[in-house]
């Protein structure tokens, strides 16, 4: 039994000779992307129709709480000055948990590409330092690395640079623990059926042995925690450690 | 089909997910949070003109009220006024009435006895008279002579009014 773990598959290639960046690789990652750019676009829309500002709808009022939540969130963790962060952080937030859980329906989720959380990590690293340059200026950034002893100066840039990586790290790690997890668990159930059905005697045995029927039902029971939960916890997180960061580098 | 690597960065995708993540963040502002805080503004500017309008029926209510009670206040005021006055007015006249009552009576008794006074001057002089007469008469009879009348009215005069005073 071979369990094969790959990549994203490109679904086409445009050659542009551009140093660095190489080929334009249309890959599933990118087009699953843009599928949930789309859902979450579409949500937004289906969820702000004809508003009213009594006796609303259901609808309404679950559009309402998302964005009451998403500003909770947002202030609670960064304070009243911040309130511009919040369609960014919703966006994060949105963004990673359907890319997470697209995965449910058989795409190959965005997330489980390191590129993805690549790209988000550099933007909230762009904002962690441009927030802490607007606190302390370029001269009290640069500084900052400096402190307490400048002898630690090698330490500080490194742990200013682990902190995107880490963030791309953890998620993509744990979106793709569970994809390789979920294959191996129907991998292994597949055998484990095939064995035990092997066990009856004759051709029924023989073609029963076939159908992974082991496969049915117990791998989603599973699904909740690799995926639902880790899906769900991956993109808090996230969002907890980008506001989190930010309200730091406005604090020092 | 062509694969990319498990884990690995493609440079193409990276600037993708980057300008995705942005468009994602310019369309949830857009269709998301603008819609909604719009209409929660709105909402909000609807209680708030509610929450006005009461308080001003309130202050209108209450300064109703307050002239309310000034009215009856006044009214009460006025009442005991006229109250007063009618019962200070009723003592005058009653006493005005009392008085002239007796002022009254006290004439009709000055009157009467006045009456009575006269009348019995009147009686007195009618005796006075009656008695002059017989007296002349019963002098005449005594004396049986002519007694002539003039001749003794002064004595007899004399005599009554002796006698009207012994009365």
């Amino acid at each position: 039994m071979e369990v094969d773990i790959t990549g994203a598959r490109v679904f086409f290639t445009i050659h542009t000779n551009i140093p660095i960046l190489g080929d334009l690789q249309i890959s599933e990652t990118l087009v699953v992307s843009w599928l949930v750019l789309i859902l979450i676009t579409g949500l937004c829309i289906w969820l702000t129709r004809d508003l009213k500002t009594e006796n609303i709808s259901k609808r309404q009022a679950v559009a309402e709480m998302l964005v009451e939540t998403a500003n909770n969130f947002v202030i609670g963790n960064m304070g009243e000055s911040f309130r511009y962060f919040v369609p960014f952080v919703a966006a994060l937030f949105s963004t990673s948990v359907v890319s997470n859980l697209i995965s449910l329906v058989g795409l190959r989720s965005p997330t489980a590409d390191l590129s993805t959380e690549a790209a988000w990590a550099v933007i909230v690293f762009i904002l962690i330092t441009r927030q802490k340059i607007k606190t302390g200026g370029v001269g009290g950034y640069l500084k900052g690395f400096t402190q307490p002893i400048p002898v630690l100066t090698p330490f500080n840039i490194l742990s200013e640079l682990a902190t995107p990586v880490s963030m791309a790290c953890r998620h993509f790690g744990n979106i793709l623990s569970g994809i390789v997890i979920n294959a191996l668990i129907y991998a292994a159930l597949a055998v484990a059926s095939s064995a035990l059905l092997g066990l009856i005697p004759g051709i029924v045995g023989r073609v029963l042995a076939q159908i992974p029927i082991l496969d049915f039902g117990i791998p989603a029971i599973l699904s909740v925690y690799f995926d639902w939960f880790t899906g769900v916890m991956q993109a808090y997180i996230f969002c907890m450690l980008t506001t989190l960061y930010i309200a730091n580098a406005a604090e020092a | 089909m062509e694969i990319q690597n498990l884990v690995g960065l493609v440079p193409w995708t990276f600037v993708f997910q980057i300008c995705n993540l942005l468009l994602q963040m310019y369309l949830i502002k857009r269709f998301l949070f603008k819609p909604i805080n719009d209409i929660v503004a709105k909402r909000k500017a609807a209680a708030d003109a509610q929450i006005q309008d009461a308080v001003k029926a309130k202050e209108e209510a209450q300064s109703m009220k307050a002239e309310y009670e000034q009215n009856m206040q006044e009214a009460k005021t006025k009442a005991n006024d006229i109250l007063t006055t009618a019962q200070k007015t009723a003592t005058v006249q009653s006493e005005e009435i009392l008085r002239e009552a007796s002022r009254q009576a006290a004439t009709i008794k000055e009157k009467a006895e006045s009456d009575i006074a006269q009348e019995k001057r009147k009686a007195v002089n009618e005796i006075k008279d009656e008695i002059g007469s017989m007296a002349v008469e019963i002098a005449g009879k005594v004396l049986e002579r002519e007694i002539r009348e003039e001749d003794h009215t002064k004595l007899i005069d004399d005599f009554i009014s002796n006698v009207g005073e012994g009365v």
